[in-house]
């Protein structure tokens, strides 16, 4: 019995149909999901490179940006290309026909629609189809499977949030100043350099002379604050080395030289010959007086002089002025010789000379070199003798005029020479100046060698030799009293508070110091007992070729007891070496009971008996025990200093050396005590 | 002139009329051959589509009693040749003797050979030389044997039903790959099971003699084999026999790597026509009015086993063609994106 048609066929058809495009788009969209959600996977493994890049800081903003927008327009991309990808003919009514068991029936029915001229067998085929239209569900046949690259996407979404929440902590550098390594002097040869400096500037000198000092002040003030590291100090060293190189030694030389020969020629003259040899010797301030007193006479007697001395004078004077000039011109004329000379042996050199005429020619381009600096120092120096060679030369000519002339030109002269005397002065402080600034980078030099535990020691040192024991600590030692004062002949014993210092910590006691005896029975000064110090340490210093020396190794410290010595003199002048430190306080009883005047007291008259205190070795000795802040100790080194002074500047030492034994008394000087 | 709904109805009245007759085929042969179904269906096609089918089997399976069968119950004139070494293509084809005429003169006269029948049971085919199996060509092809300067046509429906063993190949002549193309089937009779084996041995082993009725006759067959041939095949079905072929192929563009390896030679294009026609022929079986690319994959074993010829490395890693034919139907998809289509649908 054949089931009657619920439709006519051609409506059967477009139902077909529907049903097939509605399974097609399920078939689409499956297919979009499944490779979106592939896509996803790779878009999100691409994220969470591109989060990962970013939060490190490896990639920008709008590079990390991009990044995910390319992530994200690529699911959209795959998933719509996916979507809109060919199918293959009628597969919807395909997927139909397989899972409700239909045998192409549909897609067949599809096919057979299509064909214009049918056969009664399509037309029945479709007809079958149309009754098996019911039973076709295309949610059914076309399901929309769940991703196989759902889990992974999730699990990778996952990630990239973890990714996300995951601070990663960036060291930004905080824009902060620049520290500096300082540079680090021990504070003892600081101070010594002040004190040079401190010298220097109190005597007369040129503005220049007195810049440079203030220079250097500031450079010892900017390293005793650690204000300039290792490379600016000596930067800072150099410029100013620099400016006091400005009028060389070979200048100072030249102008001398000069100076000579004008004094040779005066010396010839009767009348200016204390001048002349004044100036020959170099003695400046003499050559002026005597040209003051030249000038003097000229115009007290000056008609009276023997007409034949002024012409000698005269004669004298122009020649000393004319000299220099001819001198200058001489060195010019012989350069100029020897340029031409050398010109010419270049040009046969360039020919093929031999080597003795290469020799030569090498030879004579040095004296050339040697002549360029000869005219260059007699240029600065003729450039200081200007104005005197102009006195003496207008002394000359007005000789023949005006006697009061002549006079007022030979005071003129005679304040050039002033002023060249002062000049000369300041350039001998420079000298100074230039010496201890080498000596300062030397110094530098070694102890930046030495490094920071030098420079401790050096301190320690310096605190030793100022009578500090112990190293500078928190704690402080208790200050030695000082003895009280004896008074009225029963003045009691000072007692003195030993201080402690404890190693390392505390500053050592200051001993007391002696107290004088007073009246007639004073007594002698008790000791006062200075704390024990901490001991002192060894003191190692580089000598000019590097080696260590031992300076002193030994040393309670700086706070020794000062031995007060002081005896009952005649009336009551006890002498006492000073302690260190001084007493507080009296003795309660500040007044002697009165005398009973029936004791028949007999007056002693006890004679101090002068001392020449310690010897020198004791002194010595006891300031490597106690530091060389005692008076004892200052003569004493000076008088060895002095000594080692006039051996340096007699002997030939090396360089070296020099130094050491400069910086060896600079290491052992006195201290002011503290 | 009928309207396009009588002609419909016609269609459908035809092919009802058609699976009756198939069925009523059917349940008589059953009477003498147990089970074997795909069997009888595979020799039933072969018949309705005109080609001829080569069964192979081992001894005793009742391949000559399913021809002789199906001869008695369609009422066709059948004829069986034993084929042997010794057999001429003459003792097949016939042959031209000089005979006495009633006037007394004498005339050469031609003395049909077991090849003039309806069906034709070609029994151990292999076992006759191949000049002998050769002789068989052009019947089987042109349905008309061509003895001396005359040809003679055969009688419609013409089918060779030819049995081959297996086993014993020893003393045999395989066929040729020319006449085995001429083979509509090639159908492997499988031994019965324990059921059909018991129903076997009652058939036969008891006292009872069944007898067979013919239920259709010459022009029945005729009939449907033309109602066979009105069957409509949509365009991707056939697309899809097409696709099938060509991946027997090992240059195909969708030959599976089994093929690849080792398939020597594809099948021809009558194996594409062999599924086509099976295909029709078991929509009809089935009551519909088209082919389907299921009934293509179900009649593509078949159809396509002897047309596929295995290379040397494929026979003696021990292939069978049918799983090269297997890994085929895996490897073509139904349309160009059938994956896609059929993931959905699954």
């Amino acid at each position: 019995m054949r089931t009657p048609l619920p439709e006519t066929p051609s409506q059967g058809m477009q139902k077909i149909r529907r049903l097939a495009a509605q399974a097609e788009r399920r078939i689409r969209l499956g297919r979009a999901l499944r490779v979106g959600a592939r896509a996803l996977c790779a878009a999100l493994v691409l994220a969470i490179v591109d989060v990962a890049l970013r939060k490190l800081g490896l990639v920008g903003e709008r590079t990390a940006r991009l990044g995910l927008g390319v992530a994200g327009i690529g699911v959209v991309a795959a998933a719509v290309v996916a979507w809109s990808w060919r199918l293959a003919d009628r597969a919807g009514a395909r997927a139909l026909d397989r899972f409700h068991g239909l045998h192409d029936r549909l897609a067949s029915a599809l096919a057979f629609g299509a064909v214009t001229e049918r056969t009664p067998f399509m037309d029945a085929a479709i007809e079958d189809a149309v009754l098996a239209v019911p039973q076709a569900k295309p949610r059914a046949a076309v399901r929309l499977p769940v991703p196989r690259s759902l889990g992974p996407a999730v699990g990778l979404a996952g990630l990239l949030a973890g990714v996300l929440l995951f601070e990663v902590r960036h060291h930004i550098p905080i824009a902060h100043a620049t520290t500096i390594d300082p540079m680090e002097m021990a504070p003892d040869d600081l101070e010594d350099v002040k004190d040079f400096l401190q010298q220097l500037k109190q005597k007369d000198q040129s503005d220049e002379t007195k810049a440079a000092i203030d220079e250097f002040n500031k450079l010892v003030d900017d390293i005793a604050n650690k204000r300039l590291d290792r490379t600016e100090a000596f930067r800072r060293m150099e410029t100013l080395e620099q400016k006091l190189l400005t009028g060389s030694e070979a200048d100072k030389k030249s102008l001398e030289e000069q100076l000579e020969k004008i004094g040779e020629e005066m010396k010839k003259a009767e009348l200016t010959k204390p001048a002349g040899e004044a100036l020959a010797d170099n003695k400046l301030e003499q050559a002026r007086d005597a040209m003051h007193e030249l000038a003097k006479k000229m115009r007290e007697q000056g008609g009276q002089i023997d007409k034949a001395k002024l012409e000698q004078m005269r004669q004298a004077l122009q020649k000393a002025s004319a000299d220099a000039e001819k001198r200058q011109q001489a060195i010019e004329q012989r350069r100029q010789e020897l340029a031409d000379d050398i010109l010419k042996r270049k040009e046969k050199a360039a020919d093929g000379g031999s080597e003795e005429e290469q020799s030569l020619l090498q030879k004579k381009q040095r004296e050339l070199e040697r002549l360029d600096r000869d005219l260059d120092q007699e240029k600065n120096s003729s450039r200081q003798l200007d104005r005197l060679d102009r006195e003496l030369q207008q002394a000359a000519e007005d000789l023949m005029k005006d006697m009061g002339l002549t006079a007022k030109d030979l005071d003129q002269g005679a304040e050039d020479i002033n002023q060249m005397q002062r000049q000369q002065m300041s350039e001998q402080e420079k000298e100074e100046l230039k010496q201890k600034l080498q000596e300062m980078r030397e110094l530098m030099r070694q102890q930046g060698q030495g490094g920071k535990g030098q420079i401790v020691r050096l301190k320690k040192f310096g605190r030793m030799a100022r009578g500090q024991g112990g190293q500078q600590g928190q704690g402080q030692g208790q200050q030695g009293q000082e003895g009280q004062e004896g008074q009225e002949g029963q003045g009691q014993e000072g007692q003195g508070q030993q201080g402690q210092g404890q190693q390392g910590q505390g500053q050592g006691g200051q001993g007391q110091q002696g107290q004088n005896g007073q009246g007639g029975q004073g007594q002698q000064g008790q000791n006062g007992q200075g704390g024990q110090g901490g001991q002192g340490g060894e003191t190692w210093v580089l000598g000019p070729n590097g080696e260590k020396l031992l300076m002193l190794s030994k040393g309670q410290g700086g706070g020794g007891s000062s031995q007060g010595s002081g005896q009952g003199g005649n009336g009551g002048q006890g002498q006492g070496q000073p302690g260190r430190g001084w007493g507080e306080g009296h003795d309660p009883k500040t007044q002697a009971g009165a005398t009973n005047p029936k004791m028949g007291t007999q007056d002693t008259q006890v004679q101090g008996a002068d001392a020449n205190g310690g010897s020198r070795s004791q002194v010595i000795l006891g300031a490597a025990e106690r530091g060389f802040a005692s008076r004892g100790y200052k003569k004493v080194y000076t008088e060895y200093h002095q000594v080692a002074e006039e051996s340096l500047a007699k002997d030939e030492i090396p360089g070296g050396y020099r130094f050491y034994v400069k910086r060896y008394f600079q290491l052992i000087r006195p201290r002011e005590e503290k | 002139m009928t309207s396009p709904m009588t002609e419909t109805e016609a269609v459908r009245e035809q092919v009802t009329l058609f699976r009756k007759r198939i069925e009523s085929l059917r349940a008589e042969i059953a009477k003498s051959v147990v089970g074997n179904r795909e069997v009888v269906d595979g020799v039933i096609t072969c018949m309705l589509g005109g080609g001829h089918a080569l069964l192979e089997g081992v001894p005793g399976l009742g391949k000559t009693m399913l021809v002789r069968t199906l001869a008695e119950t369609l009422s066709l004139t059948f004829s069986r040749i034993q084929f042997t070494p010794d057999l001429m293509p003459a003792d097949i084809l016939g042959t031209t003797v000089i005979d006495d005429t009633q006037a007394g003169g004498k005339v050469f006269d031609f003395r049909k050979g077991p090849i003039f029948a309806n069906i034709v049971l070609a029994d151990e085919v292999n076992r006759a030389t191949p000049k002998t199996q050769s002789a068989l060509l052009e019947a089987m092809q042109e349905h008309r044997v061509s003895v001396g300067k005359r040809t003679h046509v055969l009688d419609e429906p013409f089918v060779v039903l030819a049995t081959q063993n297996p086993l014993e190949m020893e003393g045999t002549y395989p066929l040729p790959e020319a006449q085995l193309d001429r083979f509509f089937f090639k159908l492997h009779v499988p031994f019965p099971g324990r059921d059909d084996l018991h129903q076997i041995l009652d058939l036969t082993t008891g006292a009872g003699i069944t007898t067979r009725q013919a239920v259709l006759n010459r022009e029945d067959i005729l009939q449907m084999q033309q109602l066979v041939r009105q069957v409509p095949v949509a365009r991707h079905v056939q697309d899809y026999a097409v696709r099938v072929l060509q991946a027997s192929h090992a240059d195909g563009p969708d030959a599976p790597d089994l093929t690849k390896r080792f398939v020597r030679y594809g099948s021809s294009p009558r194996g594409a026509q062999a599924m086509l026609l099976a295909s029709k022929i078991r929509a009809l079986f089935d009551g519909r009015f088209a082919a389907s690319v299921d009934d293509v994959r179900a009649v593509a074993h078949p159809a396509l086993r002897h047309r596929v010829l295995l290379n040397f490395e494929g026979e003696a890693e021990g292939i069978k063609t049918d799983q090269v034919i297997d890994a085929i139907l895996k490897a073509v998809p139904e349309g160009k994106a059938e994956k896609t289509a059929t993931a959905g649908a699954n």
